[in-house]
């Protein structure tokens, strides 16, 4: 059974008058393991598609089942506790708290947890190990590269150990050589980690480096790529 | 505790901003404590005034003197035990600046009628004993560095009085026992006021010592039937109404020194709401990560709440403090028209309150829309 699923999703707003058709029944099955890259030019609802699976905005139509959760049912705080253990996002401009160092920002998240201050400094250690940046826990995010900032960020959403990441044009911000990082550590987590990843990106470089490539065009599904 | 740090870091994120909503707290509060103090002072004499004293004073003005017939008329009105009068002296000490109040009064008849001025014995031998001795309060004592012995002068200040300066020795430092006496004053004898006088043997007000409260109405009525449709007719009054009356000759104080408070509270809320607007306004980006990262609504709400009553409530201690240390006696002597003037532990604990309450208030409005941010829509603004 795949991880998730996607079945008949719409998502459409209203200005004005008018209805905006973002999405338009797309239908989808990510296994557990999967590295898949959303493509598509601006406006084919691939970012809208990612935040639907981060379950931070809801279908205007269709369900989304993630592992035994139907999550277009569920309540905005059910919602949120959901999202706390089951998805770590990964933003285009990192988006780190700027007062907290790297450790809080990594930190933030099992603030929402059960656990003591010495567990969730072993789980920050560790996350900042894995993305190469023990020794900058004390950094504040200005006193970092964007390469690193983003590598911040990417422990940050790792730390709770999520079903699924997200990551959303991760990449879009970076130099060639830091974005080659990025996306090494990203196959990384994949590989080593078995994490599922669902990541939008413009460019076919990044791409490439996914176990599969979904192209959207004006909200709907156009072709379906499959890396050795 | 573990979003201790969190809401600390947040506040501080504007280090000058945060300083200036925190002064501006503390101002309010400030503000709120003194002119609560200076209220409390002006209604103590009042709150601790006897039952049992009623105050005869003319009935046009305090200010005008009534002859010392009335206070035999008045003693042998039945129901009336004791009897003792005093007159507003209105000397000057130094200079305006300086001066305190200073009463004459009949020395023996008082000490016994207002029991809440304590001396020791000796001290109120010394100050019987000696025409030109005087009495001063243990707060005036304090703020002139009075001690038993020295010598002080008055000048004039009534008229009424003559022309010559008035030497004093100092029997006795009295302690209040009540609010109902105030310890910033000095007192002497009537009769060293009365011999200089231009007009001789008038007193300013006569209080009467009566057996029970119920025979207020009674009494003072008789009395002031007494001297109707003379040249002196009276007006008399418990003594708390005397005390309210007093105060009431420097206008509502109540209604003008509460509506500052009032308006300045209300100032400050504005201040301190539109300054957590603009801070959660300028951390949208984040609001909306933190959401994404699974923090509910009602977490972020209470964390923006926490930050400003944080903010507020640091800004209410620095202001109850402030008040503490300014509005003291030894800085700010109340001129002996009321008891000591100082913020107690009531003010502190209602400026406090206050500080919580603006906190509260100003946190309201922009905790409710961050905890109800749109991720999305917070995202794509800014993104």
């Amino acid at each position: 059974m795949a991880l998730i699923e996607l079945r008949d999703v719409s998502k459409s707003y209203h200005r004005d008058q008018n209805e905006i058709v973002v999405l338009n029944g797309v239908t989808i099955a990510i296994g557990a393991g999967d590295f898949l890259a959303l493509m598509g030019p601006s406006g084919s609802g691939k970012s809208t598609l990612l935040n639907l699976l981060a379950g931070i905005d809801r279908p205007t139509r269709g369900s989304i089942r993630v592992g035994d959760t139907d999550i277009s049912g569920l309540s905005e705080r059910a919602l949120a506790a959901w999202r706390a253990r089951h998805i770590g996002f990964i933003f285009q401009l990192y988006n780190l708290i700027p007062v907290l160092t790297a450790f809080e920002n990594v930190e933030l998240p099992l603030l929402l947890t059960p656990l003591s201050k010495k567990q969730r400094r072993d789980h920050v250690m560790t996350a900042l190990g894995i993305v190469g940046l023990s020794d900058r826990e004390k950094h504040y995010p200005r006193q970092l590269s964007g390469g690193q900032e983003q590598r911040v960020a990417i422990a940050r959403a790792i730390v709770t150990d999520p079903t699924l990441l997200l990551a959303d044009e991760p990449t879009g911000d970076l130099d060639a050589k830091s974005a080659a990082e990025i996306l090494t550590l990203l196959q990384q987590l994949n590989r080593d980690y078995k994490k599922t990843i669902v990541m939008v990106t413009h460019d076919p470089h990044a791409a490439e480096r996914a176990s599969h490539v979904l192209h959207l065009e004006k909200g709907s599904l156009v072709d379906t790529a499959v890396h050795a | 505790m573990k979003y201790l740090t969190l809401v600390l870091k947040s506040a501080l994120r504007s280090k000058r901003r945060t300083a200036l909503t925190i002064i501006s707290v503390a101002l309010a509060v400030f503000l709120f404590a003194s002119l609560r103090a200076v209220l409390d002072g002006f209604n103590a004499g009042a709150e601790a005034s006897s039952s049992t004293r009623i105050v005869t004073i003319r009935s046009t003005s305090l200010i005008f003197s009534m002859p010392t017939s009335h206070a035999e008329t008045i003693r042998a009105v039945p129901g009336v035990r004791d009897l003792t009068w005093a007159n507003w002296f209105g000397g000057i000490y130094k200079d305006q600046q300086h001066s305190f109040a200073n009463f004459a009064i009949e020395p023996e008849s008082y000490l016994r009628v207002y029991p809440e001025i304590l001396l020791t014995p000796d001290e109120r031998q010394a100050f019987l004993a000696d025409r030109t001795g005087c009495i001063v309060g243990d707060g005036l004592a304090r703020t002139n560095g009075f001690r038993v012995g020295d010598k002080v002068t008055l000048k004039v200040g009534i008229p009424t009085y003559g022309t010559q300066d008035y030497d004093f020795t100092i029997r006795g430092i009295y302690r209040a026992g009540s609010g109902a006496v105030d310890n910033q004053s000095m007192m002497f004898h009537w009769k060293y006021a009365d011999e200089r006088s231009v007009v001789k043997g008038q007193l300013g007000w006569i209080v009467a010592q009566i057996a029970s409260p119920e025979q207020e109405p009674q009494i003072a009525g008789t009395i002031d039937e007494k001297f109707a449709n003379s040249p002196y007719e009276t007006k008399t009054d418990t003594e708390k109404q005397f005390a309210s009356s007093f105060v009431s000759m420097f206008g509502n104080l109540n209604l003008l020194l509460g509506s500052i408070a009032i308006a300045v509270v209300i100032a400050t809320l504005f201040v301190a709401g539109n300054t957590m607007a603009m801070s959660v306004r300028e951390r949208t980006t984040e609001i909306a990560v933190m959401r994404t990262l699974g923090f509910p609504g009602g977490t972020i709400f209470g964390l923006i709440a926490v930050e400003a009553l944080l903010m507020s409530i640091v800004g209410g201690a620095v202001g109850v403090v402030l008040a503490r240390v300014v509005v003291n006696p030894h800085v700010i002597p109340s001129g002996g028209f009321i008891p000591e003037v100082s913020v107690n532990d009531l003010n502190v604990a209602i400026g406090l309150a206050l500080s919580a309450f603006i906190g509260i208030v100003a946190g309201l409005i922009p905790a409710t829309l961050a905890s109800r941010l749109k991720i999305v829509d917070a995202l794509r603004r800014v993104a």
